[in-house]
C-alpha cells in the first residue's frame, strides 16, 4: 500500500468510517502484536500493550501527514509505550526467566522433540541475553531481526540515519551472541561444579 | 573491541566475500562475525506470534470507546452546553484519562464556566429599572412611580431637607427609613450621596470661578492702570551713548548699576495717588 493510499485510509478513519478502521486494524494488528510480544514476552502484556498502542494511534490519527510509511509512524507513536514496558520488564527481571510457553509460541513446529527442546533452550537464552544489552541496541534487534522491518522504516520510526540503524544492529547481534556464549560458559562451569559436588558427596 | 572493520563492512553493505576476506586476516573480527551470524540464525528460526481473535475484536471497538484529540474538542463544547449524550461522555472521559493536553484544555474551559459571578452593587437594580425603555401607554400613576421619578422625589426630598438645615440621615431615620423597601432605600441613598457630591462640586466650581474672576479683574485692572500711568508719565527715552564692549578695547568695566534688566530701568517714582 502506497503512502498516498495509507493517507487516504487514515483520512477515512478520521471521518469515523468503520470499514477504514477495520482495514487498518487488520493490516497492522498482527505486526503491532508481534512487536508488543517481543518487547514483553508475555501474551497478556502484549495484548494490553497492543490495545494501548491502537488507542494512542486512534487518538492521534490527525498527526499523520503521509510523509512516511504508516507502519513507521505507528512505531514512532507507540515507541515510548513499548520502551516503557520494556524497562518495566527489565526492572522486574522477568525477562531473565522467560517461560516455556512464552518461547513455544515463537517456534516453528518440528517433529523431532530433541531438536525442539534445543531450539526452545536457545530461544530462551536469546531473550535472556536481549534483556541484558542496552535498550537502544535491543529495540533495533527486535524491530529488524524479530519483526522484519526495513532499515528505512526503523530509521524513520526511531529518527535515526540508516547507517546508524545498521551499525547498531550489527553491534546488537554481536552483543547478544556474546551474552549467550557467556551464559553457556557459565552453565558449563556451574555444571562442572555440580558434578564435583556430587562426586565429593559420594566420596564422603 | 579494537577492530571495527566488520561493522564498517556491514554498514556499507559489503558482499559476503569481503566479509570472509577480512575475517581470515583478523581473529577478533572472525569471532565477532561468527557471534553475529549465530544471533541472526537464532532469530531467523523464530516465527511471529499470532494475535488472538479477541484482541482483534477489542481493537475494532476502539472508536466506540474513545475519541481522537480533534473529536474531543467538539465533545467538550457539547459537554459545556450540557448537550452530550452518555455514550459520548464515556468516550470523552476515556480520552481525557490518557491525554494530558486535552485534559488541560477541557479543565480550563470548565474552570472558566464555574467562575463565581460578582455580587451586583446595590444601586444596579434601580439603575436598570430606570434605564428600562419607556412605554407610550403607561398610565399617570405608573409614570409617577417610575424609577426615575422615585429618584427625582428622593433628590427633591433630600434637597428640601438640606435647605431646611436638617440632617438628611437623621430625618430619614426618624421618618422610618429602615422600614422602606430595599429599592426605595437604595434610591434615597444614591440620591443623598449624589446631591452631596453635586453640591460639593458646585461649591468648588463657584469658588474656582470667583477666584479666577478676582484674579482676572485685579491683574488686568492693575496692568491697565499701570500702563496708562506709564504712558502719561513716561519721560523721553534718553539716547544712551555707544560704549565699548565690556572688558574689551580698553573700555572700563561696567558698574553694577549698568547691569540692569529691561524692566528694571530707573524711573521716577510715581506720585502717591497713582500707587496701587
Amino acid at each position: 500500500m502506497s503512502t498516498i493510499d495509507e493517507k487516504e485510509l487514515v483520512a477515512r478513519c478520521r471521518e469515523g468510517n468503520d470499514d477504514a478502521w477495520r482495514e487498518l486494524v487488520d493490516r497492522f494488528g498482527q505486526k503491532v502484536y508481534a512487536i508488543a510480544y517481543h518487547f514483553t514476552m508475555k501474551r497478556e502484556d502484549a495484548e494490553e500493550l497492543s490495545q494501548e498502542i491502537f488507542l494512542k494511534l486512534f487518538e492521534n490519527l490527525h498527526r499523520y501527514d503521509g510523509g512516511f510509511p504508516l507502519v513507521a509512524w505507528i512505531l514512532s507513536v507507540s515507541r515510548n509505550l513499548c520502551i516503557d514496558r520494556y524497562r518495566r520488564k527489565k526492572r522486574e527481571k522477568s525477562f531473565r526467566f522467560v517461560s516455556d510457553d512464552a518461547v513455544t509460541v515463537l517456534l516453528k513446529s518440528e517433529d523431532d522433540p530433541a531438536s525442539m527442546a534445543l531450539k526452545k533452550e536457545r530461544t530462551r537464552l536469546l531473550f535472556s541475553a536481549l534483556a541484558e544489552v542496552p535498550e537502544d541496541l535491543a529495540e533495533i534487534l527486535i524491530l529488524r531481526d524479530l519483526n522484519g522491518l526495513a532499515y528505512d522504516e526503523i530509521g524513520k520510526a526511531l529518527e535515526l540515519p540508516e547507517g546508524t540503524v545498521k551499525s547498531r544492529l550489527f553491534r546488537a547481534r554481536a552483543e547478544v551472541a556474546k551474552k549467550i556464549r557467556e551464559r553457556h560458559e557459565n552453565r558449563g562451569t556451574a555444571g562442572a561444579f555440580a558434578t564435583l559436588a556430587v562426586a565429593a558427596a559420594g566420596l564422603v | 573491541m579494537s577492530c571495527r572493520e566488520m561493522e564498517r563492512l556491514f554498514v556499507a553493505g559489503a558482499s559476503p566475500a569481503d566479509h570472509e576476506a577480512h575475517r581470515r586476516t583478523c581473529a577478533e573480527c572472525a569471532l565477532l562475525g561468527r557471534e553475529a551470524d549465530e544471533s541472526l540464525a537464532l532469530t531467523d528460526g523464530l516465527r511471529a506470534p499470532s494475535w488472538p481473535p479477541t484482541l482483534r475484536q477489542a481493537l475494532l471497538e476502539i472508536p466506540r470507546q474513545t475519541v481522537s484529540c480533534e473529536g474531543a474538542d467538539a465533545l467538550v463544547a457539547s459537554a459545556l452546553e450540557g448537550e452530550i449524550v452518555p455514550a459520548d461522555e464515556r468516550r470523552l472521559q476515556s480520552h481525557l484519562s490518557r491525554c494530558a493536553g486535552c485534559t488541560a484544555a477541557a479543565g480550563a474551559l470548565y474552570a472558566m464556566r464555574d467562575l463565581a459571578a460578582p455580587e451586583p452593587p446595590p444601586w444596579l437594580s434601580t439603575r436598570l429599572s430606570a434605564a428600562r425603555p419607556r412605554s407610550e401607554k403607561r398610565s399617570f400613576f405608573r409614570k409617577a412611580l417610575s424609577g426615575k421619578m422615585v429618584i427625582a422625589y428622593a433628590y427633591a426630598a433630600a434637597l428640601v431637607v438640606m435647605l431646611l438645615g436638617l440632617n438628611p440621615t437623621a430625618v430619614a431615620r426618624k421618618a422610618g427609613f429602615a422600614s422602606l423597601g430595599v429599592s426605595t432605600r437604595s434610591a434615597v441613598t444614591v440620591a443623598q450621596s449624589s446631591i452631596g457630591d453635586r453640591l460639593g462640586a458646585m461649591q468648588e466650581k463657584s469658588l474656582r470661578a470667583l477666584a479666577a474672576w478676582r484674579g482676572r479683574v485685579g491683574g488686568y485692572g492693575r496692568a491697565a492702570v499701570m500702563n496708562a500711568i506709564g504712558i502719561v508719565w513716561k519721560p523721553e527715552p534718553k539716547k544712551t551713548p555707544n560704549r565699548p564692549r565690556l572688558g574689551k578695547e580698553g573700555g572700563a568695566a561696567a558698574s553694577s548699576e549698568e547691569f540692569q534688566l529691561a524692566g528694571g530701568r530707573n524711573r521716577e517714582p510715581l506720585p502717591a495717588r497713582f500707587r496701587v
